[in-house]
C-alpha cells in the first residue's frame, strides 16, 4: 500500500519519457535509445535499444527482443526477450522468452525458461533476505 | 484406416509406460514416482524422471523431470532438459543444449548451454596402453563424489 501511494505521487509530478500505467510509472526505452549508467527507479522499466550499467526498480523490468543489455538488473518481475549480459535478480519471477540470451548469474523466487532461450550462469532460487523497499 | 507399417518389420509390443526401449527406435528410460536412484546414470537415449535421484544423470537425448520428480545432482542432456512445474532440480552442474523450466519448478544450479561437446573428462590415458577389452567402462559422467560404486580398476603391467 505504501508503495502504491508513493508511486502515484511521483507519477503526478514527473512526466518526461514516462508512461503511466495502472497508476504506476513506467520508464520506456525505444529501439534507438541508449542508456549508460545507473538507474534506480520507482516503477517499471521497458528496455529496448542499448542499456549498459545497472538498473534497480521497484516494479518490473521488461527487455525487448531487439535489445542489447549489459547491466545488472533487479526488479520484481523480470522478463527477458533479448540479449542480456549481467546478473539478474527477480524478487518474484524471471521469465526467459524463447529468443532470450542471458549470460550471468541469476537469483529468483520463481523461474520460467521457454524452449529456445539460452542461459549461461548460476541459478539461485529462494526467498530473499533483503526485501524491497516499502514491503 | 491403413496402418502404414512395412510388413517385413513387425514392431514388438512395448509397454508404453514403465521401462526401457521406448518409441521411435530411441531408447527411453522412465523412473516412476516410487523409483529412487542413488548414484550415476548414463543413458543412450531419453530419460524421464518422476521419482527421486541423488546423483549424476547424463543422457544423449532428452531428460525430462516431471510429475513430482526430484533430482539432486549434476545433469547433462545432450539435447534437451525439461523441468516441469511440480519438479525439482537441485543440481551442481547443468549442461544442456536446450532448456525448458516451467513456472513453479524448483531449479538451482550452474547452467551451461550452447557449446556442449561432451567434454566430460575424456581421459587420454597416456601411459597405460589401451587394454583390448570390449567393455572398457566408458565412465561418461565425471564422478562428483565417491558414490561407492567405483569398480576396481585393473592395472596391467607389461
Amino acid at each position: 500500500m505504501d508503495v502504491q501511494e508513493a508511486v502515484a505521487e511521483g507519477a503526478a509530478s514527473v512526466e518526461n519519457g514516462e508512461v503511466k500505467r495502472d497508476g504506476r510509472k513506467q520508464f520506456s526505452m525505444g529501439p534507438g535509445d541508449i542508456l549508460e549508467g545507473k538507474l534506480i527507479y520507482d516503477g517499471s522499466v521497458h528496455a529496448d535499444g542499448r542499456l549498459e550499467g545497472e538498473v534497480r526498480v521497484t516494479g518490473n523490468i521488461d527487455v525487448a527482443s531487439g535489445a542489447s543489455v549489459k547491466a545488472l538488473l533487479e526488479g520484481a518481475n523480470v522478463s527477458l526477450k533479448g540479449n542480456v549480459e549481467g546478473a539478474v535478480t527477480a524478487r518474484d519471477k524471471l521469465t526467459l522468452g524463447k529468443n532470450a540470451k542471458l549470460s550471468g548469474d541469476i537469483q529468483v523466487r520463481r523461474l520460467q525458461i521457454d524452449d529456445g532461450a539460452t542461459l549461461n550462469g548460476h541459478v539461485r532460487m529462494g526467498d530473499f533476505e533483503h526485501q524491497a523497499s516499502g514491503q | 484406416m491403413s496402418t502404414r507399417r512395412p510388413v517385413s518389420r513387425v514392431p514388438t509390443q512395448v509397454p508404453a509406460e514403465n521401462g526401457s526401449n521406448g518409441t521411435d527406435g530411441r531408447n527411453s528410460v522412465v523412473l516412476g514416482p516410487k523409483d529412487r536412484l542413488v548414484g550415476q546414470l548414463y543413458i543412450e537415449g531419453d530419460l524421464r524422471v518422476s521419482g527421486t535421484v541423488d546423483g549424476a544423470l547424463e543422457a544423449t537425448g532428452d531428460i525430462e523431470i516431471a510429475g513430482g520428480g526430484k533430482v539432486n545432482g549434476a545433469v547433462t542432456a545432450y539435447n534437451r532438459l525439461v523441468v516441469g512445474s511440480d519438479a525439482s532440480l537441485i543440481g551442481g552442474e547443468v549442461r544442456v543444449a536446450r532448456l525448458t523450466v516451467e513456472d513453479g519448478a524448483t531449479f538451482t544450479g550452474r547452467v551451461s548451454m550452447g557449446k556442449h561437446k561432451a567434454e566430460v573428462v575424456s581421459e587420454p590415458a597416456p601411459e597405460v596402453q589401451p587394454i583390448p577389452e570390449p567393455i572398457a567402462e566408458p565412465e561418461p559422467v565425471s564422478p562428483p563424489q565417491d558414490w561407492g560404486l567405483t569398480t576396481p580398476k585393473r592395472k596391467k603391467g607389461r
